[in-house]
């Protein structure tokens, strides 16, 4: 990527957060409880934990080519081929997320404040914004990333505290749930949720920062989205029983919907959304402006900003192809959520493990680069 | 031997054989370089075009049989032996000239003219310049300077730009009067003599070229043309009608300095330069419209401000070609990086104190003569959003101030938006007793609520534009006309809800506590964006219209500088950003203006408190 955009290591821990994290504030919480029960935490912890791992082998890849992005590294190992139809999948993994998402997204909307909306209009509604966002360029999202991160944070914390009066710690047992075989083998299988850390792979050549700290930022980025999503599970388990908590479509809306802290503070639901809508915002506008980057750098287009407008509408058109909210769900949480991991942690580790075999890479032995 | 002596004698050559030799040869032989044209051209050879020589011509035939021989006679040799240095008297070489004879008249441009020595000449293009007669701003005073002999002369001025009584006095007086002495110099000399001499003005030029001199008579000076001498004295003489330094106007403030800029550039200098006592501090000068040439001024610290900030200000100065520059307001849109953005880019201000401590962080202040307002770049959102009475507070009035102001700017974008979504999509938010009460002040009104906003809040802007453009006493009636009985009237009509009013009267106050005029325009403009947001979308148009916002404005630029600087993008920051920290703390200039000297004061600045913490920690 010919570019002169710069930015640094507070601002892309924010993108990475944002875009690993917003799953927090739709049905996450929920599936993970389905399945892990009553140690969903540890199944979060055991996913995270995968997902460091996973980082470490994608830090490792990218320190062999310094400030090239994944696409190109795919490129430089598998050659020019191979390399393509890889980049490609990439594309439309990361196109069928944010369609998949935005569906979402919009379906979260109708629960939460405008019921009587038509699917459509909020779709457009959210792609007009998130096309101008990415159109304004990675920097300008990035750096409202950055200046939005501390508010969402601090809603999301206050929303857990405000909730102390319902905590009930012993819901939380028994603590190993359902068994450490089903536990641990779903921590494995969910750890895609963690896999949407390939973003710093992607924009690994705006970064002004060394490789070293591009790994720091991973694993703090990782870290901290770890920490929260236990916190919320923990929460959302000890606020809501087993198997209220099961049923729930958006827990977290439903977290803050349950706050009464006296007759003037109660009910915060709707101040939440703006929370969560403008995450929402920031993580569509990444996903585009991520799959954007991948289309410019695997065909080796001089710009990306002209694929915009396509790419909006592409996935407009896949946010509305499925059939219903539940169809929806059933791709994101039984299928993307059990195999997306294939392609956001496992090929990457694959081109890694490609690239050491082969001896490629800046200062190692064979094509220099 | 002075240049010009020499040359004369060259020009008559030696006598006798010799002479007819040298005759033959001089032309030949020697040649004169002239800038005026390409390359060079022979003395006393007309090569001008051939459009040229014919208006010569005609020129000669109106003057009639007087022009030549009858001109000499009256003034002496001088005029004799010029007639053998035709070059000397450069006139206009054109090349629209050549293709359109005919309007020469029309197309009379002082780009290439020269002082001419004949004073007739001089006075015969200066009213072809300023369309004499028929123009009666001009004024030309002939008169005799008193040398021995006495040279005929002229003085133009502009009659209300310069001061009579410095013409009079300075001019006038010196050349009529008291210059009664021995010539001592050649004519060609005798412009530097009378500077050097005669002409007591603190600022006197020697020109040449009518461009310059025209430039300088439009702005009040007055130039002297000598009958013989191929140059012309101009005199500073500026003397019009001014504002005196007045109060502020648009940036009050209770505690700090009351002076105002006012429309003369060089007061405005002056002022800055009065609280900047730094021989670093450099004023540099350009011409900026093609009809009014506005003087424009950049100032900055030299030793402070990044380089590369001050040349790419002046490269966009010098880069603007237009008609008239009237106003800094027209110079900064001519500048600014994002014409189309809501927010502003660059700083307008009224008082010196506050272009002297921007200047002291290491910025460019740029002052356009006719203009109270001085523009200062780079700026950042933050900059936009401070008052000069932030700082001359003690620290936490002055963030208690701060505080007011964030959440007067939530107030101005949001509260209507808000007040629209709560009261049409989110009534769950209201508590039950509250939701009864406003339930009930809307039972009459006949409108949906999107509907009632926008009427009250055009209104009220109506109100205000209204109040701005009618004179001052009735502007005040106005206001309380049509705040306070328009409002009444309109809650007793029914047509909208009292809590309406509430919302729109707390809007419109907390608009009028953001200090910069067009930061206030843009939240005010923005403000409409997120009620017709709210009025379709709840909650998630208002969040839509922050996202569009916040990312716009960190996508934007105050020459190279982001606008969200230093939080978007992080940079190293000091304490005065929302908070501002204590005086004595601001121990660095911004990092984001990438000053050649960072550090504004020692880590201990109060060197009263130094020594007693070094004791207490021995």
């Amino acid at each position: 990527m010919k570019n002169v955009v710069k930015f640094g290591h507070s601002e892309a821990a924010a993108i990475a957060i944002v875009f690993v994290g917003v799953k927090a504030f739709l049905g996450y919480p929920r599936v993970v409880i389905e399945l892990g029960s009553t140690a969903a935490w540890l199944v979060v912890l055991i996913s995270g934990m995968v997902g460091i791992g996973a980082w470490l082998v994608i830090s490792a890849l990218l320190a062999r080519f310094p400030g090239k992005s994944i696409m190109v590294i795919t490129e430089l190992v598998l050659g020019p081929f191979l390399g393509i139809g890889v980049n490609i999948i990439f594309f439309l993994y990361v196109m069928i997320t944010n369609g998949i998402l935005l569906r979402q997204f919009s379906e979260a909307i109708i629960l939460t404040t405008l019921p009587e909306a038509p699917i459509s209009s909020l779709t457009f509604l959210f792609i007009i914004p998130v096309w101008l966002a990415a159109y304004l360029g990675i920097e300008a999202i990035s750096r409202s990333a950055y200046i939005s991160l501390p508010f969402i944070t601090a809603g999301v914390t206050a929303v857990l505290l405000a909730l102390y009066p319902y905590w009930n710690p012993l819901m939380l047992l028994p603590l190993l749930g359902e068994g450490i075989f089903p536990t641990v083998k779903y921590g494995f299988l969910s750890s895609t949720v963690f896999g949407e850390i390939f973003i710093l792979a992607v924009l690994a050549p705006f970064f002004a920062f060394t490789q070293k700290k591009l790994k720091n930022v991973g694993l703090f980025s990782l870290g901290f989205v770890m920490v929260f999503f236990i916190l919320i599970v923990n929460v959302y388990l000890m606020v809501f029983p087993l198997p209220v908590a099961t049923e729930n479509l958006l827990p977290f809306y439903q977290l803050a919907r349950t706050i009464y802290l006296g007759r003037y503070f109660q009910r915060v639901e709707a101040v939440f959304v703006l929370f969560w809508t403008f995450t929402a915002f920031l993580r569509l506008s990444l996903g585009i402006i991520v799959a954007a980057f991948i289309l410019q750098d695997a065909f080796k287009l001089p710009y990306y900003r002209p694929l915009l407008p396509a790419l909006c509408v592409l996935a407009f058109s896949l946010a509305l192809t499925p059939a219903d909210v539940m169809q929806n769900a059933f791709i994101e949480y039984k299928i993307r959520l059990i195999y997306g991991w294939l392609f956001s942690l496992a090929l990457p580790c694959g081109i890694w493990a490609v690239a050491l075999l082969r001896r490629k890479g800046e200062g190692h032995e064979g094509e220099n680069t | 031997m002075p240049k010009e002596s020499k040359q004369k004698k060259a020009q008559q050559g030696p006598s006798g054989v010799w002479g007819r030799v040298w005759a033959v040869a001089k032309d030949t032989l020697t040649f004169k370089a002239e800038k005026q044209r390409e390359g060079f051209i022979l003395l006393g050879v007309d090569d001008r075009p051939l459009s040229e020589k014919k208006k010569d011509g005609a020129n000669q035939e109106n003057t009639g049989g007087k022009s030549g021989q009858d001109e000499d006679k009256k003034n002496g040799n001088r005029e004799g032996t010029r007639s053998t240095k035709k070059p000397i008297r450069v006139q206009r070489v054109s090349p629209s000239n050549s293709r359109k004879p005919q309007e020469d008249k029309k197309d009379f441009s002082t780009e290439t003219l020269l002082v001419d020595p004949q004073l007739k000449i001089n006075k015969k293009n200066l009213e072809e310049i300023y369309s004499l007669p028929k123009n009666k701003d001009i004024v030309i005073r002939e008169f005799t300077i008193a040398l021995k002999p006495p040279i005929k002369a002229f003085v133009v001025f502009m009659e209300g730009l310069a001061d009579k009584n410095v013409i009079n006095n300075t001019v006038l007086k010196p050349l009529m009067i008291l210059s009664n002495m021995e010539e001592k110099v050649t004519i060609l000399e005798l412009a530097e003599y009378i500077k050097d001499h005669i002409l007591p003005g603190n600022q006197v030029e020697v020109l040449a070229e009518y461009k310059q001199i025209v430039e300088r008579v439009n702005f009040g000076m007055t130039a002297v043309f000598i009958d013989g001498s191929p140059k012309c004295l101009v005199v500073e003489t500026k003397g019009w009608d001014k504002r005196p330094i007045g109060k502020t106007e648009t940036e009050q403030v209770i505690r700090g300095p009351l002076e105002a800029f006012n429309e003369t550039l060089r007061s405005n200098t002056a002022l800055i330069r009065k609280l900047v006592r730094n021989e670093k501090l450099i004023t540099e000068m350009f011409k900026v419209g093609e009809r009014n040439k506005s003087d424009v001024a950049i100032m900055y610290l030299e030793d402070v401000a990044s380089p590369v900030l001050v040349e790419e200000v002046k490269r966009r100065i010098t880069s603007i070609k237009t008609d008239i520059v009237a106003e800094s307001g027209s110079l900064e849109q001519f500048i600014e990086d994002h014409p189309f953005m809501p927010s502003p880019q660059i700083l307008n201000t009224e008082r010196p104190d506050r272009v002297a401590s921007f200047l002291v962080e290491g910025k460019v202040a740029i002052l356009v003569d006719g203009s109270p307002q001085v523009l200062v770049v780079p700026v950042t959102i933050f900059s936009l959003l401070h008052s000069a009475e932030d700082y001359y507070l003690r620290m936490p009035y002055g963030n208690f101030l701060r505080f007011l102001r964030v959440a007067a700017i939530f107030i101005t974008i949001m509260t209507p938006s808000i007040y629209l979504a709560i009261e049409t999509f989110h009534q769950e938010m209201i508590p039950t007793d509250l939701i009864l009460v406003m339930a009930a002040a809307r039972e009459t009104v006949p409108f949906p609520t999107i509907m009632e906003v926008f009427m009250m809040e055009f209104a009220f802007e109506l109100i205000r534009e209204a109040g701005v453009r009618v004179p001052g006493v009735i502007g005040n009636t106005l206001g309380i006309v049509g705040a306070l009985i328009l409002g009444q009237a309109a809650v007793q009509a029914g047509i909208v809800s009292p809590i309406l009013i509430i919302v729109v009267a707390v809007t419109g106050l907390a608009s009028f506590a953001i200090p910069n005029y067009s930061m206030s325009f843009a939240f005010r403009g923005v403000r409409f964006i997120f009620t017709i947001l709210a009025g379709i979308f709840g909650f998630f148009g208002v969040s839509a219209g922050l996202f569009i916002l916040l990312t716009t404005i960190a996508g934007m630029k105050s020459f190279g500088v982001p606008l969200l600087a230093p939080i978007g993008p992080r940079t190293k920051a000091g304490p005065d950003l929302v908070i501002r920290g204590s005086v004595w703390s601001m121990e660095q200039r911004p990092d984001e203006t990438d000053t050649l000297d960072r550090q504004r004061q020692p880590k201990i600045s109060r060197g009263w408190v130094k020594p007693k913490k070094r004791g207490e920690r021995k």
